[in-house]
């Protein structure tokens, strides 16, 4: 226990759902959610075949704690070949899908195949249908959950699906629950467009049962105690960053062009909070996934008399607003300190289904493709796509989402958008994903992190921002980024959230947490963090197999070769071609970045 | 004389009654050290930050000899992390 022992397939090509048991041997090497459902996916498929293809698997799988009344205990992941990168792609949400999937009895759920006409997929406990969706194909995200939800007219029904992007197969596009929460990075929605499965809908009535309810339930009691709100996480959530990168000089600003941004003040928690000029509050309130004490999320409303919005009563309500990651893509990236354009185009993320890192890195790059002319208004369709303007961010937006006009070529990803019009080295990506908001100059950590990804640039596969902001020295953060890799794939396939780290929590609480709830001994350290590399190297050995190699390893020009404007990496490049080499080996990989048999040995992936 | 200190993210906390969003006024005597500046700043000892003084951060060892003039812009920010 806390596993349901039991996993639901879907083959949308022949229409079969068939439930089968859960693979329990590999559950105990692989925990759950991200490192048993990547387990599942590399078994199952070949991981050289097309993202976009029949072959590929999606797979939803949640934790051993998700369900449960851990703090955070609402997570699920989406498993597949990323349509972004080649690679594996590994998305995690909160919300609460993740737990209703759980409470119909599923660790799992894997779809297969791809159906000939839109489908979606109705979930109540055992009872499992494929049904017809050419009444919401077509539809955003939340249009589909609003018609759905009449349908079914069970207010605890949760939904899982993909808007037009995904449909258009935007390679960035995101799987979107809740209405404003997201399985956001590397186009897992794409593969749910291509298979031609709009959403899933859930609702389940089992429970589920922890190994040591007494100790589990004490265990709860006393590490809640420490989510309180001294790190403000409930009232200014992530975007409290935005003050310390800003500040600090790691704040990606124009395309990476600077690391710090003169209108970062007008997108902070303070501007969030304050009213402007016309009494209006960006902030309406917090908001929580299943079962969290911290409540990071924001719930926002745009102001009614904002250009973006004025005479579109459908924009006026309160939704899903700017975090610290949305607030860099939307804003900083594009030279945009416009909070309620940031808010629209953030809006219009959750409402078509993208991630709004990939879309706001990739619309700054076509910023910089517009600034030195290498495309121009008759490229754009008329739009003057000049760095700073809140106008351009928010039809460029919704061009994208609806796979339209210059939205086309920029639901393609920088990648793909700056090589088609011959600049790839404006394109801020590794493997193909956009990065996040932390720059690898003045974080060279980070900068070694984002390039050793196995699912592309992102900021929440390593932990190295405490040593990174003491120090811009090298020394020491090969084994900082290797080791934490190994622990944050641990904690991904828990069923937990990562930020209760952030908040008061240590490793040990989450290994506790699922000593008691789980089957087996979890309380060793060594335990978890065998288990987490041997996700890590899965991934990686996946990637392999799919055609990556060292050369994907690495970092834009502009990140090894222009030094940092400002702030305190100031001058500084990432220095990873010393870094790498030295993460390599303490990996136990060979000098191409291949797990050697021995590595490969130790961790049973022979 | 006095000096704006800025207190980012959760240290905000610990602001003095008084205090505007994000920032107070600390008093110190003329040509004081920036640790003499942060001893008056009410965040309990256990609390970690970092220390930016008109864009350049400053590290622990240097507190001691860093000299605070006025209108120095001292910001102070936590180690928090995510996105």
């Amino acid at each position: 226990m806390t596993w349901q022992n039991k996993i639901l397939r879907v083959n949308l090509s022949n229409g079969s759902c068939e439930i089968e048991p859960l693979n329990m041997e590999w559950a105990d090497a692989y925990l759950g959610s991200r490192g048993l459902g990547s387990k599942y996916l590399y078994e199952e498929m070949d991981p050289a075949a097309d993202a976009l293809s029949a072959e590929n698997r999606i797979i939803f799988a949640t934790g051993p704690l998700t369900g449960t009344m851990a703090s955070t205990g609402g997570r699920y992941t989406v498993i597949t070949k990323g349509p972004l990168t080649g690679g594996i792609a590994c998305s995690n949400s909160g919300g609460k899908f993740g737990g209703e999937l759980k409470m119909a009895g599923y660790d799992m759920l894997i779809i297969e195949g791809e159906s000939e006409r839109p489908v979606y997929l109705h979930i109540e406990d055992e009872k499992v249908e494929i049904c017809d969706a050419s009444e919401i194909w077509g539809k955003t995200v939340w249009e589909t959950e609003d018609i759905l939800a009449q349908k079914y007219a069970d207010p605890l029904m949760r939904f899982a699906g993909i808007g037009q992007a995904g449909e258009t197969l935007c390679r960035y596009a995101c799987v979107v629950n809740d209405k404003h929460r997201a399985a956001g990075r590397s186009g897992v929605g794409a593969v749910m467009g291509a298979k031609k499965i709009k959403t899933i809908a859930v609702r389940g009535t089992t429970g589920v049962r922890n190994k040591d309810p007494k100790a589990f339930y004490d265990k709860v009691n006393e590490v809640n105690s420490r989510l309180d709100d001294r790190d403000g996480m409930s009232r200014d959530g992530t975007l409290a960053m935005i003050d310390v990168t800003n500040r600090f000089g790691s704040l990606p600003t124009r395309n990476n062009r600077s690391v710090s941004f003169e209108g970062a003040e007008k997108l902070n928690p303070e501007a969030m909070h304050t009213p402007n000029a016309n009494g209006h509050t960006n902030i309406v309130t917090n908001g929580a996934c299943f079962g969290c004490t911290i409540g990071c999320g924001r719930i926002c409303k745009i102001d009614p008399t904002h250009f973006s919005v004025k005479d579109r009563p459908e924009y006026h309500g309160a939704s899903g607003g700017l975090e610290y990651e949305s607030a860099y893509a939307l804003g900083s990236a594009c030279g945009v300190d416009d909070i309620d354009a940031a808010t629209f185009a953030g809006f219009i993320c959750n409402e078509y289904g993208m991630d709004p890192i990939s879309m706001g890195g990739t619309i700054a790059a076509a910023m910089e493709l517009f600034d030195i002319g290498a495309i121009d208004e008759t490229t754009t369709g008329g739009i003057k796509l000049e760095f700073g303007s809140a106008e351009a961010l928010c039809q460029i937006a919704e061009l994208t989402g609806k796979g339209e006009g210059f939205g086309a070529d920029v639901a393609m990803g920088s990648k793909r958008l700056c090589e088609k019009y011959g600049h790839p080295d404006l394109s801020m990506t590794v493997k193909g994903q956009e990065f996040a908001a932390y720059d690898g100059r003045s974080m060279q950590g980070m900068g070694l992190a984002y390039a050793t990804s196995n699912r592309g640039a992102c900021h929440l596969r390593a932990d190295p921002y405490e040593h990174d902001f003491e120090t811009t020295e090298i020394a020491g953060k090969a084994e900082i980024v290797r080791d934490s890799q190994h622990v944050v794939a641990f904690l991904d396939s828990s069923g937990l959230c990562l930020f209760p780290g952030g908040c008061g929590w240590g490793v040990e609480d989450y290994r506790e947490l699922v000593d008691a709830a789980c089957d087996g001994d979890w309380s060793g350290e060594e335990r978890m963090r065998e288990t987490g590399e041997r996700i890590w190297t899965l991934e990686k050995l996946f990637n392999l197999r799919a055609g990556l190699s060292k050369k994907d390893d690495t970092l834009p020009k502009r990140i090894l070769e222009e030094p940092a404007d400002v702030g305190t990496g100031k001058g500084l490049v990432c220095r990873l071609d010393e870094m790498l080499p030295e993460y390599y080996e303490l990996s136990g990989w060979d000098a191409e970045g291949v797990p050697t048999a021995a590595t490969l040995a130790r961790l049973g992936l022979n | 004389m006095e000096i704006s200190v800025t207190l980012f993210g959760g240290l905000r906390h610990f602001l003095p009654a008084g205090s505007s969003f994000n920032k107070c006024k600390i008093g110190v005597d003329e040509g004081a050290s920036l640790e003499a500046l942060l001893q008056r700043v009410p965040i309990p000892a256990d609390k970690p930050y970092l220390v930016i003084v008109n864009d350049e951060k400053v590290s622990r060892e240097a507190y001691a000899d860093t000299r605070i003039q006025a209108g120095d812009d001292v910001v102070l920010l936590p180690p928090i992390k995510g996105g």
